[in-house]
């Protein structure tokens, strides 16, 4: 039995362990541009799974704790005017799509840059899809706009219009570092604006995640704590039924 | 523990942003400087469970898995190549553009780069010479005997000579400009080379061809605002805090286990 206290208060540990990593990933990108924070859900793992009536004793059910899910907090991060008219912010649920080797990928860092070829592309370099695949300009335009639906515009004229997705189950769509997502079942926008001159920053609130981190931590330091006293539990058990002259 | 990993990345991206912070406010007053930003992007994840992997044989599978990040990194320093606000001088061959172009000075080491920065001199030769003594190009000399020199905004340089009453037309400047802007390669005293990220420059006649025109008299200051600097200093501060606070809060949690007995 004090065995099984003590792997309980691991699966704890290991728990609490992951979850720490995933409250410092969050810090590390307080300032990141469109990161969407991950938060950590955990579950209760009941054992053993293995039951038979042809047992004597009857099994005890232990439960154990298990990390199950990150969820992504997908609640906007703050708008911040730049001027830049080549930043762009999507107000609402929508993703912009840009092209990379492995496929499209879906991206809230709407921070882009013109290339030498004169293609829209993302700060890693990747084209900004538009509804007709990239969105290009020539080297003698001057005076880019982008409207609230997403249609690009320069002194040359219309230049297409940004593709925006939107994801019923925004769940399913995976991070993939980078600033992008990958995955989901995109469908077309209803909820979206695109705010041109702002960026979206990232949504990790500095004093949630802080509070976040101190629970962690201490919560961590009683399960150690718990497994101490199982521990010492243990050696007086030993100690007295095993002294010679008890 | 990765968290005391993922926090370094977190300190060093924050390092980075400061420092990128004070170059803009140490170059506040400095002619035609473009301020940067530093953009950070989060590094790859590990996926642990993935989510849609299957739970039951009746085909239920995981709604969302388990992913940790590893922290951050600083992708791109872009300059903001917004217009600086222009500034009267009251004095001849000072030049502010107003517009996308840049003008071209002849380095000694033969190459071209490319400057906002029209604070120009005559050298002892007559010819028109930036703040460092390198020559404007296409080259441009006007005599000793000139008595005084104006450029039009379509860039026309005219001198009126000794006894003459009407300006002589001395040459035609140039500007270039670069389908990506902020992708040209700072060289330092304001200059600026060309990359394979910013394309070649488009070389043009002011007032034309899109590359802005030429105000005399004036120079360009820097693009940095102050107030939105230091606010962006304030929070990069507190951001390296919070993630010297995660450092420690991991220490300290390693700490707790290698403390049992």
């Amino acid at each position: 039995m004090i065995k099984n206290a003590q792997l309980i208060g691991l699966s704890r540990q290991i728990a609490l362990a992951r979850q720490m990593d995933v409250v410092a990933n969050n810090m590390a990108n307080i300032n990141t541009t469109g990161f969407k924070a991950e938060e950590s859900l955990f579950e209760e793992y009941v054992g053993p799974v293995a039951r038979d009536q042809d047992f004597m004793g009857k099994d005890q059910p232990l439960s154990y704790v298990q990390d199950w899910a990150t969820m992504h907090d997908l609640s906007a991060g703050d708008m911040v005017q730049t001027g830049n008219p080549l930043d762009v912010a999507i107000n609402g649920a929508g993703f912009f799509a840009v092209q990379t080797a492995g496929g499209d990928r879906w991206t809230k860092a709407g921070a882009f840059q013109i290339n030498a070829g004169g293609t829209l592309v993302d700060l890693s370099g990747n084209p900004v899809l538009g509804d007709g695949g990239p969105i290009q300009f020539g080297p003698e335009e001057t005076d880019v706009n982008i409207s609230e639906d997403g249609a690009v515009s320069s002194s040359a004229g219309a230049k297409g219009r940004l593709r925006i997705v939107e994801f019923a189950n925004p769940q399913a769509i995976k991070h993939e570092g980078g600033n992008l997502f990958s995955g989901g079942a995109p469908i077309a926008p209803n909820d979206s604006r695109v705010m041109q001159g702002f960026i979206e920053k990232s949504n990790v609130s500095g004093v949630s995640s802080m509070a976040e981190m101190i629970k962690v931590q201490r919560a961590y330091e009683s399960a150690a704590a718990l497994s101490q006293r199982q521990d010492d539990m243990r050696r007086s058990a030993i100690q007295r039924l095993g002294d010679p002259n008890a | 523990m990765k968290a005391l990993y993922i926090a370094s990345t977190g300190m060093s991206a924050q390092e980075r942003n400061v420092e990128v912070i004070s170059n803009n406010i140490a170059n506040m007053r400095t002619t035609g400087f473009k301020r940067q930003r530093a953009e950070f992007q989060d590094l790859l994840y590990q996926q642990i469970t993935r989510a849609g992997s299957q739970t039951s044989d009746q085909g239920t599978n995981l709604p969302a898995g388990v992913e940790i990040g590893s922290g951050v990194r600083t992708v791109a320093t872009p300059r903001i190549m917004s217009q600086g606000s222009v500034e009267p001088t009251e004095k001849e061959l000072d030049v502010a553009i107003r517009g996308e172009g840049f003008f071209m000075i002849n380095m000694p080491d033969g190459r071209t780069a490319y400057t906002r920065d029209g604070s120009f001199d005559r050298s002892d030769q007559g010819t028109i010479v930036n703040s460092s003594g390198y020559e404007l190009q296409p080259g441009i000399t006007i005599p000793g005997t000139a008595k005084s020199v104006s450029i039009s905004p379509d860039g026309m340089v005219e001198a009126v000579l000794a006894n003459d009453s009407v300006p002589t037309q001395m040459g035609q400047l140039q500007l270039a400009r670069f389908v990506n802007k902020a992708g040209l390669e700072s060289l330092g005293d304001n200059l600026f080379g060309e990359t394979a990220a910013s394309g070649a420059p488009q070389i043009g006649t002011p007032n034309a061809d899109g590359v802005g025109d030429l105000l005399e008299g004036y120079l360009e200051m820097s693009n940095v605002n102050s107030v939105t600097e230091i606010a962006d200093l304030i929070a990069a501060q507190r951001a390296y805090e919070m993630n010297a606070r995660v450092i420690s809060g991991a220490d300290e949690m390693m700490q707790s286990t290698t403390q049992l007995r």
